[in-house]
C-alpha cells in the first residue's frame, strides 16, 4: 500500500507542475463559470421581461394575472454540466492518456519497475492519483459554481440544493475519473501510444457525441433543430398521433440512450439540478426512485474502468511496448 | 550466498522468429566488475533487462544476488540498483524529489539521511533543489547512479554507463564505478561499447555475438592470452572474428 501512496503523490506532484494540464483545468474552470454567469444574465433579462410586463399590464388597468417565468436556480448549471460532459471528458481522455505516455516516452517505467512493487501498485498509484485529482478538481469547481450562482446570479440557496449540487459534484467526479481511467487503460494496452489515444478518441465520440445526438434528434419532446419531428414539420398533435402507430419507437430511442454513458451521467445530474422539468422541486426520494439506474450505470461504467486500468497497467502489459 | 552474484543457466529471449539470446550461461563472482562487450543488436541490453526482472526469459534460468529472477523477482529487484540507457527522470521534479521517491519506493528507512549520504559519495551535493530538466547528460548520469544506489544494493546494473557523456564526464563515472565496487562492495554488471573503458575499469569481461556468449575471462587473463594484440579493442575484433588464442 505504501508504494501506491508514494506513486500517487509523485504523479499528483508532477500533475501539478504541468503547465499544459493547468491551463487546460483553468480553461474548463472559465467554461463552465461562464457559462453560469451567463445563465444568470439570462434569468435577469427574463424576470427583467416579466417585471415589465407586468408594469404594462397594470398601468394598462388590467386586472389579468401574467403567469411568472419558472425560474430555478440550479438550472443556471445546465451549460456548465454540457461543458463538463463534453469537454471535461475531453479532458479526462487527454490526461489519462498522458498519464501513461508520458512515463512510456522518459523511459521511468524501466526505473519504477526494477523496484520491488505490487503487480497492481503501479496501476493503482496512478488510478489513485487521477481520482484525487478530479475529486479536488472538481469539487473546488462545484465550491466556485456555487459562489458564482450566489453573488453573480443572487440564488437563493437553500439546504436542499446544497445536497443537490453535492449529488450532481459526484456524478461528475465519477464520470470524469472513468474518461481518465478508459484512456490510460487503452494507452497501457496498445504498442503505439498515438494508437491509445485514437482509440480513446473514438470511443470519446462515439459515447459523448454520437449516440446521444441520435438519441436526440429521434427525442420526440426535444424538437430540437434536425430533430426528427422538427425536420418533419410535424407539431405536437400531429406528433402524439403519429406516435401512437409506432408503440416500440420510445423504447428504441430509449435502448440507443443508454448504451451512452454520457447520457446516463446527463440524465442524473439534470434530475437532482431541476434542469429537467419532470424533476423540478421534487424530493431527492422521488429523483432517486426516477434515475437510480442512471446513478448505477455510472457507476458500473466506473468500475469497469477502475477494473481495466488497474490489469492494463501491469509490469507485464506496459514493458512489452517499451522499445 | 553462492561465490557469484550472477549465473545464468541456458538462458533465452526470442521474440517471434527472433532468438535474441541464445541459452546463454555466464557466472559472474561476487565483488567483479564486470564488462559485457558486443556489437549493436547481440542482445546485451535484453539480458540487462532479464536480469533486472524487467522481461522474462522465454526459457532459462538466472539467479542474481542469491534470488531466482523468475520465482523472486521481488527479492532480486532489493537486491540490485539499475542504471538504464540514457536514464530519464521526471523534470518536473527536482532531484531532491526524483529521489525521495524513487528511496522511497525502494521502501529505503530515513529516506532523506540516504539521500545525503549518497549524494556526498558522489560529490553531488547542492543540486537537490534544482529540477531534473535543467540537468546536463553527465548530472543526470550521476543522479541516474544515485536513484541506482539509495537501498544499497549488492548488485548494480549499468547499461552503456558511459553513452553520451563527454571525456571529463567518462573519467568521473570510471572513477564512482570503482569506488562502488572497491568502498561499498558492489558487485558491477556493465554494458559498454567503449573497450578503453573496460581495460581501465572491468576485472573480467564477456563478448556476445548474436545472443550467444562467445568469450568469457577476467581482464588481465584475456590480454595475457593475446600477446600479440596491442589493445582490448584489437583482442574484441579477433573474438568476435572467431579467432581464439
Amino acid at each position: 500500500m505504501t508504494e501506491v501512496l508514494v506513486l500517487a503523490r509523485k504523479e499528483l506532484t508532477d500533475l501539478r507542475r504541468n503547465r499544459f494540464m493547468v491551463v487546460l483545468f483553468v480553461f474548463l474552470a472559465i467554461a463552465v463559470v461562464l457559462s453560469v454567469v451567463v445563465a444568470a444574465a439570462d434569468f435577469r433579462l427574463k424576470i427583467a421581461g416579466y417585471n415589465h410586463y407586468v408594469d404594462a399590464l397594470t398601468a394598462a388597468g388590467s386586472a389579468a394575472t401574467a403567469p411568472a417565468p419558472q425560474l430555478f436556480p440550479l438550472q443556471m448549471l445546465r451549460g456548465g454540466i454540457e461543458y463538463l460532459e463534453i469537454i471535461g471528458s475531453l479532458f479526462a481522455v487527454v490526461l489519462g492518456y498522458s498519464i501513461i505516455t508520458k512515463e512510456k516516452g522518459r523511459g521511468t517505467l524501466q526505473l519504477i519497475f526494477s523496484r520491488p512493487l505490487g503487480r497492481y501498485a503501479f496501476a493503482t498509484g496512478k488510478i489513485l492519483s487521477l481520482a484525487l485529482l478530479w475529486t479536488v478538481t472538481v469539487t473546488g469547481l462545484f465550491l466556485v459554481i456555487t459562489a458564482t450562482l450566489l453573488l453573480v446570479g443572487n440564488a437563493p440557496l437553500q439546504g436542499g440544493d446544497y445536497l443537490r449540487l453535492g449529488l450532481a459534484a459526484a456524478h461528475t467526479i465519477g464520470y470524469l475519473i472513468m474518461w481518465s481511467l478508459l484512456a490510460m487503460a487503452l494507452s497501457s494496452l496498445t504498442r503505439r501510444t498515438g494508437t491509445g489515444l485514437i482509440l480513446a478518441l473514438v470511443l470519446w465520440l462515439i459515447v459523448v457525441l454520437i449516440i446521444p445526438q441520435i438519441g436526440d434528434t429521434m427525442d420526440p419532446d426535444n424538437q430540437i433543430p434536425g430533430g426528427l419531428f422538427a425536420s418533419l414539420q410535424v407539431d405536437k398533435s400531429h406528433e402524439q398521433a403519429v406516435m401512437a402507430h409506432f408503440t416500440g419507437y420510445e423504447t428504441t430511442r430509449d435502448l440507443i440512450e443508454q448504451t451512452s454513458v454520457t447520457k446516463h451521467y446527463e440524465r442524473a445530474t439534470f434530475a437532482y439540478l431541476g434542469i429537467k422539468n419532470d424533476y423540478n422541486q421534487k424530493s431527492l426520494g422521488f429523483i432517486w426512485a426516477g434515475t437510480f439506474n442512471n446513478t448505477l450505470w455510472l457507476l458500473a461504467g466506473l468500475i469497469t474502468s477502475i477494473g481495466v486500468a488497474r490489469l492494463a497497467g501491469t509490469q507485464k502489459i506496459i514493458l512489452r511496448k517499451v522499445p | 550466498m553462492s561465490d557469484y552474484a550472477i549465473s545464468t543457466t541456458a538462458l533465452t529471449k526470442r521474440y517471434g522468429a527472433k532468438q535474441a539470446l541464445n541459452e546463454l550461461t555466464l557466472s559472474v563472482p561476487v565483488g567483479e566488475i564486470f564488462g559485457l562487450l558486443g556489437h549493436n543488436g547481440a542482445g546485451k541490453t535484453t539480458i540487462v533487462n532479464i536480469l533486472t526482472t524487467l522481461l522474462e526469459p522465454s526459457s532459462g534460468t538466472a539467479v542474481v544476488g542469491g534470488h531466482d529472477i523468475g520465482t523472486a523477482a521481488n527479492q532480486v529487484r532489493r537486491t540490485i540498483g539499475y542504471l538504464p540507457e540514457n536514464v530519464q527522470f521526471y523534470d518536473n521534479l527536482t532531484l531532491g524529489e526524483n529521489l525521495m521517491f524513487f528511496a522511497r519506493l525502494s521502501g529505503v528507512h530515513q529516506p532523506g539521511r540516504r539521500i545525503g549520504e549518497v549524494l556526498g559519495f558522489l560529490d553531488f551535493t547542492g543540486h537537490e533543489s534544482q529540477r531534473m530538466g535543467t540537468f546536463s547528460k553527465g548530472m543526470r548520469q550521476r543522479a541516474g547512479i544515485a536513484q541506482a544506489i539509495l537501498h544499497e544494493p549488492s548488485v548494480l546494473f549499468l547499461d552503456e554507463p558511459t553513452s553520451g557523456l563527454d571525456p571529463q564526464g567518462v573519467a568521473k563515472l570510471r572513477e564512482i564505478i570503482i569506488d562502488l565496487n572497491t568502498e561499498l562492495g558492489m558487485t558491477i554488471f556493465m554494458n559498454t561499447h567503449l573497450l578503453a573503458e573496460v581495460t581501465k575499469t572491468c576485472t573480467s569481461i564477456g563478448i556476445l555475438s548474436s545472443g550467444t556468449l562467445i568469450y568469457q575471462d577476467s581482464v588481465a587473463a584475456t590480454l595475457a592470452s593475446f600477446p600479440d594484440q596491442d589493445s582490448l579493442e584489437d583482442i574484441y575484433l579477433h573474438i568476435e572474428a572467431g579467432q581464439r588464442p
